[in-house]
């Protein structure tokens, strides 16, 4: 398991380590590891029932109640494509609630996502080539190589969530 | 004194103070600086505000000096005048006074004399010298001090955004109440039922006062539209006599906001194409003198606005012929049209009946800026016209924003909630007792064929594809209709079960999906779950645009 090698957030590894370090959310998408910075995340909760919503793409799994909140909820691996859409959501999923500018918007995930501090030195810009081409890799930030070998796609939050964007359709 | 004229008085008391003060802060700074410009504009513009202000509650020895000062900053403002000199002092001592007078007011006390100061005021603006006081610093010491004494209003500004915050905090409490008191009762505990019960009548109290702080006179609106009129009235060679009513009803900030425009277009075009000229008025045997007649009152919970004239009413023909021209609809189905389903359409975007452009009301903006204040309020328009006797237009409007009584439905399983503001009838019919023309399906409600729509597809037409042809074969057993109204259309819905009518507080739905008009947004219900409040516009609008 990757997460073994993994240093613990705020364990005495991170703290002995002088260098400048960035705390992301970790979580599957189709068994790869995506990674988000922890700034952009406000919280992390088991999904509250789901509204589904007429009239939306089948991504956006429908709108939830959070703390007095309605928020939208989608599935990124529909958005992006990894997966066929419409898929129920599991009787159990996650919620990584992110904020925009002026919204805040839940990303469901199937597996528990979990924190990981690692230099910021390790997170590399993506080559250009991945850039250009898919949907998922318009909002890259770049990719966190471990220690163990494994990668962690490292999403920007900021690029994928202009409400025109986030409402595109894959392709 | 009445409440009310108590309540206005202290509205005056606690603006003037503020100007008084702001005004002496402008002051200050343009004696340091006498080209400051801003604080120059700003003293004129306060200094005008108080006069106003002062003249409206009678108070017309403020108002005088307020009128003199005023004077002065314009002279200075148009260069003709410098801050400097002699001005300085009787400028200052023109202050002291208005806040003595204010204060005065204030006391119930008879307001101090100024003809002194007057005089001198009128001087400078002749371009005299004025007559200053003898140099008595040790007399003028105790009254300056008089003047100075600091002053704490009443009364607090708030803005209304707060307001906004706490009423939608106080929404979420009466959610959360309602689920207490449901658990309450399924846990059956006595002590814990006590309380709860408590909590429903503490934060019911709470829910009024809240929004009764939100509350303010429609006249502080209605009082606008003499001005209004009477220049609409000039440019048009009109003669109009308006009537004003029911300033004293109690209305919504917010919602007495989102009105004005609305509001102001009707008036204007009550003035411009209801009323005809006087000479066409004397030729049809009427006064040459228009009545308008712009009157409040409440009906239940809603506020009725309304604005009548005693003009030529509408041309029921002309109407329906130009909607046929503006495609707005076909000859064939315009014909078949009663008076209310064609004067509905001169409120859709662009439809204009008169022929000249006009200054005031042909300004390419129709009365659709009416119809869309009231759909984003949830409010209905009524209109009555009678050929030749006059025409009255009806804003139906909710008292408060936050609170709406709706019917919810379900649909799938899922609650919607359907605000009643837009809900006619409801039934419950057999699949023989409706009927299928030109592939729709048709309930005959009072006498009158309502084309019928199972709410499951306009939620789920797919981008412009048409609305699937009507097939009555389909219906099994009783099927549940909800009937709604909008801009006199009326239309049924097809739903699985009638839940039950509650008072919902509707929250806007957030970005991103605030591009989705079909929802006006949703409400949590007492159990926390999430409903979908249909915005019953939009739904008529897409079942219009898509029929077989």
């Amino acid at each position: 398991m990757a997460d073994s090698v993994l240093r613990p957030v705020g364990g005495k590894a991170a703290l002995a380590a002088p260098e400048a370090t960035v705390q992301l959310i970790v979580f599957q998408l189709a068994g790869e590891d995506y990674g988000i910075r922890i700034e952009q995340v406000r919280e992390v909760t088991a999904t509250p029932e789901v509204a589904r919503m007429p009239k939306t793409p089948a991504f956006i799994k429908g709108i939830v109640n959070l703390r007095g909140d309605i928020i939208a909820i989608i599935d990124l691996e529909e958005r992006f494509g990894l997966m066929p859409a419409g898929r129920p959501l599991p009787e159990r999923s996650y919620t990584i609630a992110v904020e925009a500018a002026d919204y805040t918007i839940g990303l469901a995930v199937r597996e528990v996502p979990r924190p990981l501090r690692l230099p910021a030195a390790a997170i590399e810009a993506a080559p250009e080539f991945l850039q250009d081409s898919g949907q998922r890799e318009r909002y890259l930030e770049g990719i966190a190589k471990l220690p163990d070998g494994s990668v962690i796609i490292v999403l920007d939050m900021r690029k994928l969530l202009t409400p025109t964007e986030i409402l595109r359709l894959p392709n | 004194m009445t409440a009310r004229e108590q309540e206005y008085r202290e509205m005056f008391m606690a603006e003037a103070l503020e100007y008084y003060e702001a005004m002496g802060r402008h002051l200050s700074e343009l004696e340091r600086s006498p080209a400051d410009v801003p604080a120059l504009n700003e003293l004129f513009r306060l200094m005008h505000n108080l006069k106003s202000n002062a003249r409206a509650m009678g108070h017309t020895a403020i108002g005088e000096v307020a009128h003199h000062l005023e004077t002065i900053f314009g002279l200075i403002r148009d260069k003709e005048r410098e801050f400097a000199g002699s001005l300085v002092p009787v400028i200052f001592t023109g202050l002291d006074a208005l806040g003595a007078m204010i204060r005065a007011v204030g006391a119930d006390q008879p307001l101090p004399d100024a003809t002194d100061l007057l005089t001198n005021l009128d001087r400078l603006a002749r371009g005299e010298e004025p007559v200053l006081p003898a140099p008595a610093e040790a007399d003028g010491a105790p009254a300056e001090e008089d003047g100075r004494k600091m002053e704490l209003s009443d009364l607090v500004y708030i803005q209304v955004r707060k307001l906004d915050k706490l009423l939608n905090l106080v929404g979420e409490l009466v959610i959360d109440r309602d689920r207490i008191l449901t658990l309450a009762e399924e846990i059956g505990h006595p002590a814990l039922q006590a309380t709860a019960r408590h909590l429903f009548r503490i934060s019911d109290d709470l829910q009024y006062s809240v929004m009764d702080v939100r509350l303010v006179g429609v006249g502080v609106l209605l009082n606008k539209f003499p001005r209004v009129v009477r220049d609409v009235a000039t440019a048009e060679g009109k003669e109009v006599e308006l009537t004003l009513s029911g300033q004293d009803v109690q209305i919504d900030r917010n919602v007495l906001q989102i009105i004005t425009d609305a509001l102001l277009h009707l008036v204007r075009n009550g003035v411009s194409h209801g009323l005809e000229a006087p000479a066409q008025r004397a030729a049809a045997g009427k006064p040459r003198v228009g009545q308008l007649r712009l009157s409040a009152l409440t009906e239940r919970d809603d506020v009725l606005i309304q604005i009548a004239d005693d003009g030529a009413g509408i041309d029921t023909e002309v109407v329906r012929r130009k909607a046929v021209e503006r495609g707005l609809t076909t000859a064939e189905l315009a014909a078949t049209l009663d008076e209310q389903a064609v004067w509905a359409f001169l409120f859709e975007p662009g439809f204009s009946t008169a022929a000249q452009v006009t200054d005031i009301s042909g300004r390419g903006v129709g009365l659709d800026v009416v119809k869309r204040a009231l759909d984003s309020l949830g409010g209905q328009l009524r209109i009555e016209s009678v050929r030749g006797q006059g025409t009255a237009f009806t804003l139906v409007l909710p008292t408060s924003i936050a609170v709406k009584g709706a019917l919810l439905v379900e649909l799938d399983g899922r609650p919607y909630a359907v605000p009643l503001l837009h809900t006619d009838t409801v039934l419950a019919l057999r699949p023989e007792e409706f009927s299928v023309a030109g592939g729709l399906l048709l309930a005959h409600v009072q006498g009158q064929a309502v084309p019928v729509v199972p709410l499951r597809e306009l939620l789920h037409v797919e981008g412009a594809e048409p609305l699937p042809p009507a097939d009555k074969s389909r219906l099994q057993g009783p099927q549940q209709v909800l009937v709604v109204n909008y801009n006199n259309r009326r239309l049924g819905l097809l739903v699985d079960h009638f839940l039950r009518q509650q008072s919902i507080v509707v929250k806007p739905l957030g970005k991103p999906l605030d591009t989705i008009d079909l929802f006006g947004g949703v409400t949590l219900l007492g159990s926390g779950q999430v409903c979908l409040v249909l915005d019953v516009p939009a739904l008529t609008r897409l079942f219009v645009a898509r029929r077989a």
